[in-house]
């Protein structure tokens, strides 16, 4: 029974959150560029906007089922991630079965665009997993480094650890250097700029989204409040030391969002090839250095 | 007065048959709805004049006063609008000067990939009458000739002022529920291919199935097949296949889905 | 500004050739249809003009005759080089200098549409930028635009009946 209300609250406050990570992303650009930004409801007007289209255009049933899989992989993560209060399944599930499911969506996406035939639609999944596959080296790197330290793969056992230790057994304070290098990958992961080459709106016109109409629109924009706070947290997790109350841990969430929406706003947009080269130089060579030094310890 | 926004001319509106042939999700009139859909459709007509995505079809002149109108200037993401790439996630399709014949094709291509409510406004004098360009061989005079235009903004060129203005008085529209010009395409979509063939000839047609959608959807009204669209089946059966061969687009592998 | 002396002494091989200055960088120069083919691969060959820049046409409808400009430009001399040919209007044929300067097949191709002039061995004569277009070369000056835009579209109405009411209460725009 516990369980169950886990299921059903833990992704409704995930999504919730995630709606408040999407409209701080859009007043802080907003503010950068010296503009207003949207009023306070704008993601859930956006949202509802897009469902209550009057006409829909599908491609298929690969294409409709590219958006199961799109919110199913991301709902499903959420109930893995230890969050204060809720138990889920963080305690069953582990770090390696929350990075598998997080790349669920990514590849529910190239499912669906594989069945509609506009070509920025390929280019765009092509970039896109090609950008999977330059911050997947870090992030690996980074997550090696930090079950080594913590000796542990479960995530509850690893906020526990940080929680008791207080501040200075955080992992951001015991492994630096992989933390910086994590959050280079974490950067790559919200797929803003500079790495946004998979979305390059005036390049590619929105890559995978382009034949996204109506509904599917609106559940892609659900999936990117999912995506900010997932990937938020995973980093609170692992780096942060996780969440004591709810205030503390969103405060912590939303600084990991804010620094990589502040950053973003500076940035033009790298080649591909670029990123995937600067990937795998610098936040890769900064976490494996990091790795040394946790393994020398 | 070169600024204020003109109510479209439009035809006067044929009876119109809510529900079509009996096929598809009918489309009730505002007197038959409920009290809950009448709720429903108030909240998102709310929300759909908040949230509004931008296509500008800027291959005219006048692309110069959009960018003041969407960035720090004037900021319109204060009421929510938002530009859009591709016309699939766009609600409004916003058309700045004048469209040759060649850009008017891609601009109804354009326009019958938007997926409905969807919007349509003028932007300068060559929208309305040709403007400058009226006296010439290649350009056409009036856009809600071939696709339902919501609103027109006159003037050569028209200030980021006037484009808000406009803005605005769309949202006030789609909040009252007035801004139902799609429907109309859909309605009388004889009249809009009959004006499409005038210009690009008998064999004119696009991927897109509007008679399908309007029957699916439930706007299939007594102008929607006609002595033009009986040009369209003639022309080689299936609509689709002919202009695939001179517009490859995906809209051919879609279906219609409620 | 005069004549450059290279480009005089080229010029003056040629028959029936006049040339004069028409502003800084720019000379004119007029030459019988039949050697404008000889010009130009002059041109080309002695002194660098190898940038056909555009061929452009006029209409003299009173003299029956198209203009034909050819406008070459040599990054050697820094100099632009417009040779005037007229032609007559009728049957409006020319010889292609495709074979001298390659993109000139586009030029033509384009005039031959707007203008109806045929050139001879030109890559291709095919419809170009205009489409759906079943009339006569529009850019023609005997070609009515003003009938053909009356005949295909309609025009606004310009007194609606929003407007009259307007100005039954004493506005509109003409008050």
């Amino acid at each position: 029974m516990r369980l169950l209300a886990d299921i059903v609250l833990m992704p409704l406050i995930a999504f919730i959150t995630g709606l408040f990570l999407v409209l701080m992303y859009r007043r802080v650009r907003a503010k950068i560029e010296r503009r207003v930004g949207p009023p306070f409801f704008q993601p859930v007007y956006d949202i509802v906007k897009l469902f209550a289209k009057k006409t829909q255009i599908s491609h298929g049933v690969m294409h409709d089922l590219s958006i199961v899989l799109l919110l199913g992989g991301y709902i499903t993560a959420e109930i893995f991630l230890p969050v204060p209060g809720f138990k889920g399944l963080a305690e069953e599930g582990d770090l390696l079965t929350l990075i598998y499911i997080m790349m669920v969506p990514m590849l529910g996406l190239a499912l669906g665009v594989g069945s509609c035939a506009n070509p920025n639609g390929s280019i765009g999944i092509s970039r896109a997993l090609t950008a999977m596959l330059a911050y997947d080296v870090p992030l690996a790197v980074a997550i090696i480094g930090a079950t080594m330290t913590y000796g542990t793969t479960n995530l509850v056992e690893i906020v526990r650890i940080q929680q008791e230790g207080g501040m200075a057994t955080w992992g951001i304070a015991t492994m630096p250097l992989l933390a910086i290098g994590g959050y280079l990958a974490v950067h790559g992961m919200f797929g803003k700029e500079p790495f946004e080459i998979y979305i390059a709106p005036a390049e590619i016109a929105t890559g995978p989204m382009v034949e996204m109409s109506g509904k599917y629109m609106g559940a892609l924009f659900i999936m990117q409040c999912f995506q900010l706070y997932t990937i938020g947290v995973l980093y609170v997790t692992l780096f942060l030391g996780g969440g004591e109350n709810w205030p503390l841990f969103l405060i912590k969430v939303a600084a990991v969002v804010f620094i990589s929406v502040a950053v973003t706003n500076v940035y033009g947009r790298y080649r591909t090839d670029k990123v995937v080269r600067w990937m795998w130089k610098w936040p890769t060579g900064i976490a494996l250095l990091g790795l040394a030094l946790v393994m020398a310890k | 007065m070169t600024d204020k926004p003109l109510k479209s001319h439009v035809r006067p509106p044929q009876d119109t048959m809510p529900g079509g042939a009996g096929q598809g999700c009918p489309a009730p009139d505002a007197q038959t709805r409920s009290i809950w859909r009448r709720i429903m459709d108030d909240f998102a007509d709310h929300c759909r004049a908040r949230s509004l995505f931008v296509l500008h079809y800027c291959t005219g002149c006048g692309a110069i006063e959009l960018p003041p109108t969407i960035t720090s200037r004037f900021d319109m993401e204060r009421v929510g609008i938002t530009p859009m790439v591709t016309p699939r996630q766009a609600d409004i399709l916003l058309i700045t000067g004048y469209l040759s014949l060649k850009t008017l094709k891609r601009v109804i291509l354009s326009y019958e990939q938007m997926q409905g409510p969807k919007y349509v406004l003028g932007f300068g004098s060559c929208t309305i009458n040709g403007g400058m360009y009226w006296n010439s061989y290649a350009t056409m005079k009036r856009l809600d000739q071939y696709i339902p235009t919501d609103l027109f903004i006159a003037g050569c060129m028209p200030r980021p002022e006037a484009v808000q203005q406009v803005l605005l008085k769309l949202i006030e529209d789609i909040d009252a529920g007035r801004a139902n010009a799609w429907q109309d395409y859909y309605r009388n979509y004889d009249f809009y291919l009959g004006n499409q063939q005038r210009l690009f000839g008998a064999g004119w047609n696009t991927p897109t199935d509007v008679i399908g959608e309007a029957r699916h959807y439930g706007y299939y009204g007594p102008g929607t097949e006609g002595e033009h669209t009986r040009l369209l089946a003639e022309g080689g059966g299936s609509a689709a296949r002919l202009a695939h061969a001179e517009y490859p687009s995906t809209a051919l592998t879609g279906r219609i889905k409620s | 500004m005069s004549i450059p002396a290279r480009l005089n002494e080229v010029l003056n091989e040629l028959p029936a050739i006049q040339a004069r200055p028409a502003g800084a960088r720019r000379v004119r120069v007029d030459v019988a249809p039949q050697g404008l083919p000889a010009l130009l691969e002059l041109l080309k060959g002695r002194l660098g003009f190898i940038h056909l820049s555009a061929i452009s046409c006029v209409d003299w409808i009173e003299d029956g005759q198209f203009e034909l400009v050819y406008h070459v430009w040599s990054h050697e001399m820094k100099l632009l080089v417009s040779c005037h040919v007229r032609i007559a209007r009728e049957p409006g044929v020319y010889v292609s200098v495709h074979d001298i300067h390659e993109p000139a097949g586009f030029f033509e191709r384009d005039i031959h549409e707007m203008f109806g002039v045929h050139f001879d061995g030109a890559p291709s004569m095919e419809k170009f930028i205009l489409t759906s277009w079943e009339g006569p070369p529009p850019m023609r000056k005997d070609f009515n635009t003003r009938k053909h835009v009356e005949e295909t579209f309609e025009w606004v109405d310009y007194r609606p009946d929003w407007l009259k009411d307007i100005e039954r209460k004493g506005g509109g725009i003409e008050s």
